[in-house]
């Protein structure tokens, strides 16, 4: 199964500043050890939310906000996407992470949907397009 | 460059472990997949399990503690993603304000940090990261 392992954001990194030395070491460290074990499969970090967009839905209305937006702590800094046995084998990797930032932070773990979890919801055309989209999205990463 | 699109559907946070969107939300949604896939934008896309069947982490002293999911006092959280290559944040924006969302839901826009993004000292410390992703994909 997959997770997506989420890094909330905090007020260090919504102002944009750079981790310092120890803590990239760190988690350079983490990283290599997640990659030898098998269970990275992607992870990227984020602009602070003072660069994005939100676009609400109402009906047929989209409105756009610029950012930043207040709730930080509900702001996500950056994440991984990992292969695990379990959820308990994800927490396990999360508890061995180093703190994110050098501050309070939070980790949020998460279950990715995947085709077989929505059993005979989806018809066979539906799945069919969905297996060909994600084959032909590895087949581009793998040229890039 | 990258853009995140990040799906926050209002009332997720409170969903049942074994919620799951419709079939013709599915059907919609993939429409709009094959969409930003035949543009050549999209790079990769999942969904989330709802919250109440995850957990979070927090070092409070250094320490990790869990908490299962859940979360009480949460007012957003994420349904799933879209990471697309596209040109500029209007772009981004465009693309999104495309997307056969229902009411209540928002799609917030994230730029993607690239290695370029950070001083040199930074880049040397974090050299062969790209290399480590079985999945990822080279910035351009």
């Amino acid at each position: 199964m997959r997770f997506m392992i989420i890094i909330k954001a905090t007020p260090t990194s919504e102002a944009g500043a750079m981790p310092d030395r120890a803590l990239l070491e760190a988690m350079g460290k983490f990283n290599e050890e997640l990659v030898a074990a098998g269970i990275m499969l992607a992870g990227e970090g984020l602009q602070s939310s003072s660069k994005g967009a939100r676009v609400h839905f109402s009906g047929n209305k989209r409105t756009v906000t610029d950012g930043p937006f207040a709730e930080t702590k509900e702001l996500i800094a950056g994440f991984w996407i990992w292969q695990c046995k379990s959820k308990e084998e994800a927490l396990e990797w999360v508890k061995r992470c180093p703190n994110p930032f050098n501050e309070e932070s939070e980790i949020e773990v998460r279950q990715v949907f995947e085709l077989e979890d929505f059993g005979s919801e989806i018809s066979p055309e539906l799945r069919e397009s969905e297996e060909r989209l994600r084959a032909e999205l590895e087949s581009r990463q793998k040229k890039a | 460059m990258r853009f995140m699109m990040l799906m926050i559907p209002k009332g997720y946070e409170s969903a049942a472990p074994d919620a799951m969107p419709s079939a013709e939300a599915v059907a919609a949604m993939m429409k709009y997949n094959e969409s930003l896939k035949k543009a050549g934008v999209l790079l990769a896309l999942d969904g989330l399990h709802p919250p109440s069947t995850g957990a979070r982490v927090t070092f409070p002293d250094g320490k990790p503690h869990v908490t299962d999911g859940p979360f009480a006092e949460v007012k957003e959280v994420l349904g799933g993603y879209w990471m697309i290559q596209v040109r500029s944040r209007e772009e981004a924006i465009e693309w999104a304000k495309r997307c056969p969302a229902s009411s209540n839901e928002t799609i917030e826009i994230r730029q993607v940090q690239e290695l370029a993004d950070f001083p040199p000292d930074v880049r040397k410390a974090a050299a062969g990261y790209a290399e480590m992703q079985p999945h990822a994909r080279k910035a351009s």
